[in-house]
């Protein structure tokens, strides 16, 4: 197989409270995104990511093409996934900041299926999904998914 | 306090002939970014982002926010980091590394003094604190004069 390397680059000037930083992909698929410590652990975002955010777009785009790839595999490929991440944060007594949960929330319309063997195709594409597999050092990650009519 | 982050994504037709897109960050900052599994899995991604580089450019970011914090905590508040995260992916088996280096320019430190740092800053980071255990983790640390 082979070894497939991706990379990003980031621009940091400053301390953690005042300071900030700017992101940048090695594919220029996204370039100079704006973030800083307030806008990480705040709730306003200003138009500004953070590590987390990118983490919860990873995960809602590895999970939805392990499942897209899973249910090929048992004959029903779908026609549409829609999956929302929630990546969450929090500090734990005497461990700092940990990402503590990613949540999912799964909708897929999926011709000639049915529950039971959905749910099974769902459990597969969770263990099969890079990242999902590679956050349970810190993280719980949920799924709630349904097939859609 | 808890900070909750979303990222949405969908998804059209098979793994291999299909195509998907991540959608507009909630935040607004990057997106719609158009994903395939071909531009995730060969060499060329044809200017394609994939999850591995967003989970990427969520450690490099990740690292130097800790290493500026490490640094400053210690007297020496960064007047630049240059941080990147080199994530190697081999499809069927997973992710399996990811290569932090940060280029540092520091007033008033030795060397020492800051490769301390960025390792305090690697292991206590907390997109590090997900992946360790399940990935090889290294580090890369340099200082320059300005």
């Amino acid at each position: 197989m082979p070894r497939i390397e991706r990379h990003a680059n980031v621009h940091w000037e400053g301390n953690l409270a005042r300071g900030g930083g700017r992101i940048n992909a090695g594919t220029g698929a996204f370039e100079d995104l704006e973030y800083s410590n307030a806008v990480r652990i705040g709730t306003g975002n200003e138009g500004k990511t953070s590590p987390e955010e990118l983490l919860a777009a990873a995960h809602a785009g590895c999970f939805t093409m392990s499942l897209a790839g899973e249910l090929t595999r048992a004959g029903s490929p779908p026609e549409r996934i829609d999956t929302i991440a929630n990546v969450v944060m929090d500090e734990v007594e005497g461990q700092g900041h940990l990402i503590v949960e990613s949540q999912l929330r799964v909708r897929a319309r999926v011709p000639d299926i049915d529950e039971d063997a959905f749910r099974r195709v769902v459990d597969e594409a969770d263990a099969g999904c890079s990242f999902s597999v590679l956050i349970k050092g810190s993280a719980q990650v949920s799924i709630d998914a349904e097939l859609e009519v | 306090m808890a900070a909750d982050r979303t990222g949405k994504a969908t998804w059209q037709g098979d793994l291999m002939s299909g195509s998907g897109e991540i959608q507009e960050a909630p935040s607004g900052a990057f997106g719609p970014l158009q994903v395939t599994w071909a531009a995730r899995a060969e060499e060329d991604h044809g200017g394609k982002t994939s999850p591995e580089e967003l989970i990427s450019a969520a450690h490099a970011a990740c690292f130097a926010m800790a290493l500026s914090n490490t640094l400053a905590k210690e007297g020496h508040a960064p007047e630049r980091l240059e941080t990147s995260a080199t994530l190697t992916f081999v499809p069927g088996e997973g992710i399996t590394k990811s290569a932090l280096t940060v280029v540092g320019v520091v007033p008033g430190i030795d060397e020492e003094t800051f490769v301390r740092a960025a390792e305090t800053a690697k292991d206590g980071c907390p997109v590090s604190g997900a992946l360790k255990g399940n990935v090889e983790l290294t580090l890369d640390a340099r200082l320059i004069a300005e």
